[in-house]
Order: C-alpha cells, then sequence, then structure tokens
C-alpha cells in the first residue's frame, strides 16, 4: 500500500527520492517543492493525509564522530575540537513530516534535507493547523527558520533562552544563569520603581537577599 | 396639546435592559494553579465572562527529555519514558521499546505481548479513571473523584505488586518485561475487577444524567473531526467527534487482534461526549484485561538473545557466556542498527509516538516524543473561546492534558 504511495508521488514528483526502512516508507524532497507536494498528499482523494502527525528536526552534526572505548561509554556530544577544526557535515538537519490518512491507513514521511547557512523551510500552518506549534517546537529546539509561520515564537524555552538545546554542539551540562526578574510595580507601596530603586529587582531587595553578591548565584 | 409618549427608559444608563459598559480585561491563569493541572499558563482576554482570546503558554515542566535521551544508552532512556505520562506509564514504556525492536527487528515472546497488554489496559483504566474523577471533582461533584480514586489505588496495588512500583514502574523490556505475574496476583486483579466496574458505575449513575453536569459540559468545547483532525486530534477527544480511528483497531500491535472489544463513539465532540466516551472505553479495557487474563499462554517472559535481554541470574552466576552478556549489557548497553523509525501505539489519551533515529553507535541518536497532548494543547484556546471562563477548567480537564508528556 505504501510502496504503491511513494510510486504515486514520484510519478507526479519526478526529482524526488524514494526509500524505505523497517517498514516506514520515506520521500525526500527538495525545498521548492515542500509546500507543494504536501498539499497534494493532503488534498489528492488516493492520498487523503489530512492527520499531520508532528515534525521531527535532526542534527547530524556528530553522525559520524568517531568513538573510542564501548560505543555507549563515549558521549554523543561533539568534542570541542570536532566543532571547531573538522569540515562540517552538510546538509546539517532534515526536518521530517510524519503524515498518516485515517481513511486509507496509510503513513509517509516527508523528508527535507537543509544546510547549516541556510536552515530556512516554508511554513505548512496553511495546510495544517497543528503545524503552527510542531513547527515553533522544532524552531525552538534546533533553530531551523519557518518562513511564513504566524507566531515563530519559542515554545517550550523561555524568550531568553541562548542557543538552541537540541543541537548537537549545545552542550548537554550547559547551564544557563536565570533570567533577572523583571521590575515590576510593589502593590502595597503603589506604582513606580521598587525599594532598591529603579532597575533593581523586588527580588533582590527582599531582606534576606540583600548581603548576596548575585554574582555568586546563578 | 399633544401628548408625547416615551419610553421612559430609552436613554436611561440605569435601565435593567441598557448595556453595560465593559471593556476587555486580561486575566492570567496558572502556571501554579490546581485546575491547570500543574504546569500550563493561560493568559486569557474576557469580555465580561466570556472568554475573546486565549493565549497558553508551555514549558513550565520542560526537563530535556529528547537531550537526555541522546545522552543515555537505550535501556537508560526506559525511565524517562515511565515519566512523559505519570498516569499511564506501562503504555508509554511500551511505546518507546516496541521502536526499538522495531529497528532492531526482533519481536517480544508470546507471554510478554499479553502481559504487556494486560498492564497497558491496567493503565488506560488508571489514565481514564483519573481524568472523570478530575472532570467531577472540578464540577463541585468531590465524591465523584473519591470513587475514581479508590478504584485506581486498587488498581495501582495490583500494578505494584506486578512490577515492584506504583507510578514510574519501568517494566517493560526489551523482547519482553521485567516480572511475571506473582503467585496468587491473578486471584487478586480478579478480585478486585468487579469493584472498580462497580465504582465506574457509580460515577456513571452520579454524573451521566445529572442535570447539573450536563449542563455543564453538553455543548461545551464542540469540534468538528474535520477540524480536530486538522488540529492533529487523536485518541478519545477524536472519536468523541465521531472519527473512528483507533490505533489498536486500525493497526492491530501485540495482541489487539485477537481481542474482542468496542470501540465508542462520540458524535457531537463536545465536552460530555469526552467525558462519556472514557468512562466506555474503562468498560471495554475491562473487557480486554479479562480476555488477556484468560488467553494468556505459559512460557518465558523476555526473549533470550542475549545481544538484547539481560540472561537469568542463573545463567549469570553458572556460566561464562551469561557473565559477558550481562556485563556488556550493563557497561555498554545494546547496540541498535543504524535506521529511523517512527513507530505509533494507542496511548490513554491518543495516538503515542516515538521517532527513533539511531546511527548505530550505542546510543539514541535522536528521539522525539509525539505525546497525544501536544496538539490537542495547542487546540486550548480554540475550544475555550466564545465559552465563559467557568467553563475553561471541564474544557481544560476533558482534554486531560498530561504535562509531563506536553512538555517533555
Amino acid at each position: 500500500m505504501s510502496q504503491a504511495l511513494i510510486d504515486l508521488v514520484r510519478e507526479k514528483f519526478p526529482d524526488t527520492a524514494g526509500s524505505s526502512h523497517r517498514g516506514d516508507e520515506v520521500v525526500n524532497v527538495r525545498r521548492e517543492q515542500l509546500v507543494e507536494i504536501v498539499s497534494y498528499l493532503r488534498n489528492d482523494a488516493a492520498c487523503d493525509m489530512k492527520l499531520l502527525r508532528d515534525i521531527v528536526g535532526v542534527d547530524l552534526l556528530t553522525w559520524r564522530t568517531e568513538m573510542t572505548g564501548g560505543g555507549a561509554l563515549a558521549s554523543n556530544e561533539a568534542p570541542a575540537y570536532a566543532v571547531q577544526n573538522k569540515p562540517r557535515v552538510e546538509p546539517r538537519f532534515y526536518v521530517a513530516y510524519n503524515l498518516y490518512s485515517i481513511t486509507r491507513k496509510h503513513s509517509l514521511r516527508v523528508r527535507l534535507d537543509l544546510r547549516s547557512d541556510d536552515a530556512k523551510v516554508p511554513t505548512i500552518t496553511s495546510l495544517y493547523r497543528t503545524a503552527d506549534w510542531w513547527e515553533r517546537y522544532v524552531y525552538d529546539m534546533f533553530g531551523i527558520e519557518f518562513t511564513g509561520h504566524p507566531n515563530l515564537q519559542r515554545l517550550l524555552m523561555y524568550p531568553e533562552f541562548q542557543g538552541f538545546p537540541l543541537r548537537k554542539d549545545y552542550p548537554v551540562r550547559k547551564r544557563q544563569p536565570l533570567v533577572p526578574e523583571l521590575d515590576f510595580p510593589d502593590l502595597i507601596r503603589g506604582p513606580g520603581p521598587g525599594p532598591g530603586g529603579a532597575g533593581v529587582p523586588m527580588s533582590q531587595t527582599h531582606v534576606g537577599r540583600q548581603n548576596v553578591d548575585p554574582n555568586t548565584y546563578d | 396639546m399633544t401628548e408625547q409618549v416615551l419610553d421612559p427608559h430609552a436613554h436611561d444608563p440605569l435601565s435593567l435592559d441598557a448595556e453595560l459598559p465593559s471593556s476587555l480585561m486580561t486575566v492570567n491563569l496558572g502556571p501554579s494553579h490546581p485546575a491547570m493541572h500543574g504546569t500550563v499558563r493561560l493568559v486569557v482576554t474576557l469580555d465580561g465572562e466570556t472568554i475573546v482570546e486565549a493565549i497558553p503558554e508551555i514549558g513550565f515542566l520542560h526537563r530535556g527529555f529528547s537531550k537526555s535521551s541522546e545522552n543515555s544508552t537505550w535501556h537508560q532512556v526506559l525511565p524517562y519514558t515511565d515519566r512523559l505520562n505519570y498516569v499511564s506509564p506501562i503504555l508509554n514504556t511500551t511505546g518507546y521499546i516496541m521502536g526499538v525492536e522495531k529497528l532492531i527487528g526482533i519481536k517480544p515472546t508470546e507471554r510478554a505481548e499479553y502481559l504487556r497488554v494486560l498492564g497497558g489496559e491496567i493503565s488506560r483504566i488508571c489514565d481514564h479513571l483519573t481524568c472523570v474523577g478530575a472532570i467531577g471533582l472540578e464540577l463541585g461533584a468531590y465524591t465523584v473523584f473519591l470513587y475514581a480514586i479508590e478504584a485506581r489505588e486498587l488498581l495501582w496495588d495490583r500494578i505494584a505488586e506486578l512490577t515492584g512500583a506504583r507510578v514510574t514502574v519501568s517494566w517493560t523490556r526489551i523482547s519482553g518485561v521485567a516480572t511475571d505475574m506473582p503467585p496468587g496476583w491473578e486471584q487478586r486483579l480478579r478480585d478486585c475487577l468487579p469493584r472498580v466496574l462497580e465504582l465506574t458505575n457509580e460515577i456513571d449513575t452520579l454524573l451521566t444524567r445529572n442535570r447539573i453536569f450536563v449542563d455543564r459540559t453538553r455543548g461545551i468545547g464542540v469540534i468538528s473531526g474535520e477540524e480536530a483532525i486538522d488540529w492533529g486530534f487523536t485518541g478519545p477527544c477524536l472519536r468523541a467527534c465521531g472519527v473512528n480511528y483507533d490505533v489498536r483497531k486500525a493497526h492491530p500491535y501485540s495482541v489487539y487482534d485477537r481481542m474482542d472489544f468496542e470501540i465508542p463513539l462520540g458524535s457531537r465532540g463536545d465536552t460530555y461526549d469526552r467525558y462519556v466516551l472514557r468512562l466506555e472505553e474503562i468498560r471495554q479495557s475491562h473487557k480486554i484485561v479479562q480476555q488477556c487474563l484468560a488467553q494468556m499462554p505459559p512460557g518465558p517472559i523476555i526473549g533470550d538473545d542475549w545481544r538484547y535481554a539481560l540472561p537469568p541470574k542463573k545463567d549469570v552466576f553458572g556460566s561464562i557466556e551469561g557473565v559477558m552478556a550481562h556485563f556488556k549489557l550493563i557497561m555498554e548497553g545494546i547496540q541498535v542498527p543504524a535506521g529511523e523509525v517512527y513507530v505509533y501505539t494507542e496511548g490513554a489519551n491518543g495516538e503515542l509516538g516515538f521517532h527513533i533515529v539511531s546511527n548505530g553507535k550505542g546510543k539514541p541518536y535522536a528521539i522525539q516524543v509525539r505525546a497525544p497532548g501536544f496538539p490537542i494543547l495547542s487546540a486550548l484556546a480554540r475550544l475555550i473561546k466564545g465559552h465563559a471562563v467557568a467553563d475553561l477548567i471541564p474544557i481544560f480537564d476533558s482534554i486531560n492534558m498530561i504535562g509531563g508528556e506536553v512538555e517533555q
């Protein structure tokens, strides 16, 4: 069934590449064709893939990193030298769309490779509403930009967060300082800066914290 | 002189039917609020009591599931998957383990398949009971919550006896499960199941025709089947709209093809249907549990391929091969061939998917979980728009968002 689906797509779009692994059918597409192909898969009666299961991002930076010792004992994390000195893996990212048809009971993965210097994908929010949050999620975690998305903001991380946590060059043990608390009007004393003066967060004007050097805690 | 008859209230701002001057108000709900189930923040714009706009903000429970998994061995990921949905953990671990098994290309033993389905359906009952109880609780029916929790406790005690832990069980293993049913357990389960059904029926009689409950839930949070699919709904929330999609029936995995059960369907897609559907699913799961007990074949509970499954202790201490296999599995973990799969099972709240990528080097290269609640929560603003602020709580309950899996 699904092989027939790949043939259908390849017949319509000859420059896509189909493959299969463990029963999962995949088509690799080019970026210019993405919206057209997904739209075809969604709307064509023979495909009828109305359910977008999820959008997945993968960073291939350490895919071939040599490891010493037992495979599992070595870290998947890229060592600093590997990131700095070695030639970059290109295309570094890919985005995969898992599509499913409830009526025809077949599924297909649409895969799109992306170069790290041009990690931009056209949005499919006009085709699937659920793509809204999935695209925000992939942007949040991988920094892949979805052009045309109505509200491309971070989803799980906070807006002040630096970097993209699921990229392989983001260290797993990295800690980011918590965001300084924003100054807010004191409800008892009325509007205006807090008792510490303008720019001093309320947390640092608390009695217990007055003598704490803000640089000593993170 | 003509007498002019005027409506005395026409321009009187104090009259009863004059429009009240109102302005929009923004109210912040959560993230720490008992009715927001932990961790969701909702910024709601209100016109009087009507919700004009709602912006959900999530991520307060984000603990880096994918990042942690990428830096753990395949077996070390297992406890993390427990913690995705802490109300029905066996369904989650089974989903993940099925993904790894698909990558490797091995099958669990037959008894293990039955045990997984058995544990999974008990978990599903617990999940639905929690959801139904919470709807009752937050609409003022505290008794319902107590009944649901009593039933859930009975089942969690059985799960504790079976797996060794109440909530975070980590019970499923590659090519099998960790422990078999202890002696006398089957009888204890058979003894407590009628009580669970009795309590479910009590909840049914208390809520389903309760005037207050029906008024608060019927026609509230309505979504059509087509729109629900567009938003990525699956599970009870989709079936409440009348769309027949259940992974257990559409693509039967494990031994679901041998089970005789039905998929209840709603028609309106409102809060009431989502509630009724869950009650009915409890009864269907109850049927599956009974069939599992009846059909359970004897045999090993875990495969004997020592590259993936820990050898029995007798072999670890009694043979050199056993020691070697044990050492390799503990120190290095299993080696999964390179590949990429998407595996999907029916979780308690919808399709639970794991997208797993392996580069063949001893750790998952990338894992992404498709939490059933994630797309449903993204539609929350759509569901509550236009309703009163008091309707927000039952709608939010009925989609049964689990923070652990949505926020990963």
